[in-house]
């Protein structure tokens, strides 16, 4: 292993401690919050909400919303998708080697997809007036962090002797989401289970 | 320090103080899952009818999440400018108690429209609750829920005009009934229900007639079940508000308080009291709707059509409905009595809010900001082809009613109870 490898796999295992350790003060914090249970006769079923939540609740036909912005909304999945399985290819990367050549090339087009995406959230945040309104330098560099992280697990997919690049810019995108915007996936299955348990208990979602 | 500013300082501290002690951990994760993204844009009646940026969903709750910010969040508060994190002042206070009040009717409809589900609706509540506790509530809200605590500490001073008044609406109802035995019975003990109007003959009569009709076991409370400390986020108020009807249906040992078509009474006091007071109450609660559409399923009542043909159609309200979890059983009561029955775009889950809900109605200088916010209603309406627009809260009834005028719709509107017993055979 190389100087650089070296310095970006410790850089990576220091931002994944980062995140981990992020993420429990996150939760911590979270949960010290009161919790107002619903404390009224169910009328409907909170379990089946919950289930609605994370499945009718989310479907995007379902919503006019992302019929009028299913462009944004197409990129925001794309986006968010190759994050998620850029994260499961960062944990794969030590066998890298051993990956079938077709595989790395598929998932360097993945990648370089949401790389793209990255970059038209770029210009979707500064074209719509509103958004660049409320935007500030945290959700550009949230946004420029996890572009430049699919970028680099795009290049290194395709070429592996820049996997070091991919592990520090790794390393800097996972220390950086528990203080930014990017804690936000976390604050996601809150939300979902809070809108599920309160109304599907009011057999609003039935 | 001058007094003023040692004033400012305290309002200041109170602010952040009822912001920590209400960011629960509902509000804490609607507050930091929204990615500002803009996809719940039209989502809100308010940003169709004026497409401003103060009337986005996320513009309204970015307000809120940059003052807690400053406090809630240790890295928003050192790195401020990177974060957008603001200050508590009496200006940015000022603000967002109109954003909460005027901007915001707590509809809910963009959390279901958000890919992520970002309550704003509870986000603007606990914007409320911080803006009257410094001194930014509306007066005439704060008036309203005064006058209902005032009849509660006055109520023997009331009992007399209220029974008084009972008298001539039971003679109403017998005259509508054509039988003397008609009865609308008050302090009765025991009966199955409590059953709790709002102010006004058109929230009494009608439901009279279909409880004399069905031979129900009931009484009328002394109260209404109006409750605006609840627009106010004032809860200290609105429990002494709802109280009141609680301790009336303890005292008579009622099976259930049955609400009447009032769509904040009615999820204030099915849903929410029991939060308040930290337990479930002892008696059921059910809204008049309910009521009817087990009435119409066990044959109780029996009805003919009559609207003598007319177009009818049915406006949620995002209290009974969305909030509420009422909403096939309106449907189910409007199809029994009505022939022609029209369903509005987008209904149900997705219906648009009346635009005057959450307190909007009650507050003159907001007239033709409800009006304007309620011209996506109008158009759903005109759509239908409907001449009859049944509602199932009074709030929603006088606001559609004015839709009507302002923008030349030409309908009648009407509640599911005046309906139903206008069609009893």
């Amino acid at each position: 292993m190389s100087t650089f490898e070296s310095v970006a796999a410790v850089m990576a295992l220091t931002g994944a401690a980062i995140f981990a350790a992020g993420v429990i003060v996150i939760l911590v914090a979270a949960q010290r919050r009161p919790y107002n249970a619903e404390l009224a006769p169910i009328k409907g079923s909170p379990a089946k909400g919950v289930l609605w939540a994370f499945t009718l609740g989310l479907a995007p036909w379902a919503k006019e919303s992302v019929r009028i912005h299913w462009i944004a909304y197409i990129r925001g999945v794309i986006f968010h998708l190759g994050i998620f399985l850029g994260a499961a290819y960062l944990i794969a990367t030590p066998w890298l080697a051993q990956m079938p050549e077709s595989l790395r090339l598929s998932l360097a087009a993945l990648f370089g997809i949401g790389a793209l995406l990255g970059l038209a959230g770029f210009w979707i945040r500064t074209s719509a007036p509103v958004m660049k309104v409320l935007s500030t330098p945290d959700d550009y560099f949230a946004l420029a962090l996890t572009t430049l992280f699919l970028a680099s697990a795009s290049i290194s997919a395709y070429a592996i002797d820049y996997l070091s690049a991919f592990w520090a810019i790794s390393g800097i995108t996972m220390a950086y989401v528990p203080f930014g915007k990017l804690r936000h996936f976390i604050y996601f299955f809150y939300v979902r289970v809070f809108l599920g348990l309160t109304f599907g208990r009011r057999s609003v979602l039935e | 320090m001058t007094g003023t500013a040692i004033i400012e300082q305290n309002k200041m501290a109170l602010a952040r103080e009822m912001l920590e002690k209400l960011v629960d951990r509902r509000v804490l994760a609607a507050l930091e899952v929204c990615v500002r993204c803009g996809i719940c844009t039209e989502s809100c009646h308010y940003y169709r009818s004026n497409p401003k940026i103060e009337h986005t969903p996320y513009y309204r709750a970015e307000q809120v999440r940059r003052v807690c910010r400053q406090f809630l969040d240790p890295i928003g508060c050192a790195f401020p400018g990177w974060f957008g994190a603001k200050a508590t002042t009496d200006e940015a206070l000022s603000k967002l108690a109109e954003t909460a009040f005027a901007s915001c009717t707590l509809c809910h409809r963009c959390t279901f429209e958000c890919p992520f589900g970002v309550e704003t609706a509870e986000i603007m509540r606990v914007m409320r609750s911080v803006a009257t506790a410094t001194g930014y509530g509306p007066e005439m809200l704060i008036e309203i829920a005064g006058a209902a605590i005032a009849k509660e500490e006055n109520a023997e001073l009331f009992r007399d005009i209220f029974l008084e008044q009972v008298k001539e609406l039971e003679k109403e109802v017998q005259d509508r009934l054509g039988s003397s035995k008609a009865k609308i019975p008050v302090d009765r003990k025991g009966a199955r229900f409590l059953y709790v109007p709002l102010a006004g003959a058109h929230t009494i009569i009608p439901q009279a007639i279909i409880f004399n009709m069905a031979n129900e076991s009931w009484t009328l409370s002394m109260f209404d079940t109006a409750n605006y400390a609840v627009f106010l986020g004032d809860t200290a108020k609105a429990k002494r508000i709802a109280h009141r009807i609680i301790k009336e249906a303890e005292t008579l040992k009622v099976q259930e308080m049955i609400i009447t078509e009032c769509g904040h009474g009615y999820t204030a006091m099915r849903w929410e009291v029991p939060k308040w007071f930290g337990h479930s109450l002892s008696f059921g609660i059910r809204n008049i709707i309910e009521v009817l559409d087990e009435y119409m399923r066990d044959g109780a009542l029996h009805v003919n059509p009559s609207t003598d043909g007319e177009p009818v159609t049915y406006h949620d309200s995002c209290n009974l409905g969305r909030k509420g979890g009422l909403l096939e059983e309106p449907r189910r009561v409007i199809r029994a009595v009505v022939g022609d029955f029209r369903e509005m775009t987008p209904n149900r889950l997705h219906s648009y809010c009346c635009g005057a809900g959450s307190g909007l109605v009650a507050v003159p200088e907001w007239t033709d900001i409800r009006l304007q916010a309620g011209e996506l209603k109008a158009d759903q309406i005109r759509q239908t082809g409907a001449k009859i627009v049944v509602t199932s809260c009074d709030n929603c009834r006088f606001q559609i009613g004015e839709l009507s005028e302002h923008y030349g719709l030409n309908i009648e509107v009407t509640s599911i109870s005046e309906l139903t017993a206008g069609a009893l055979a």
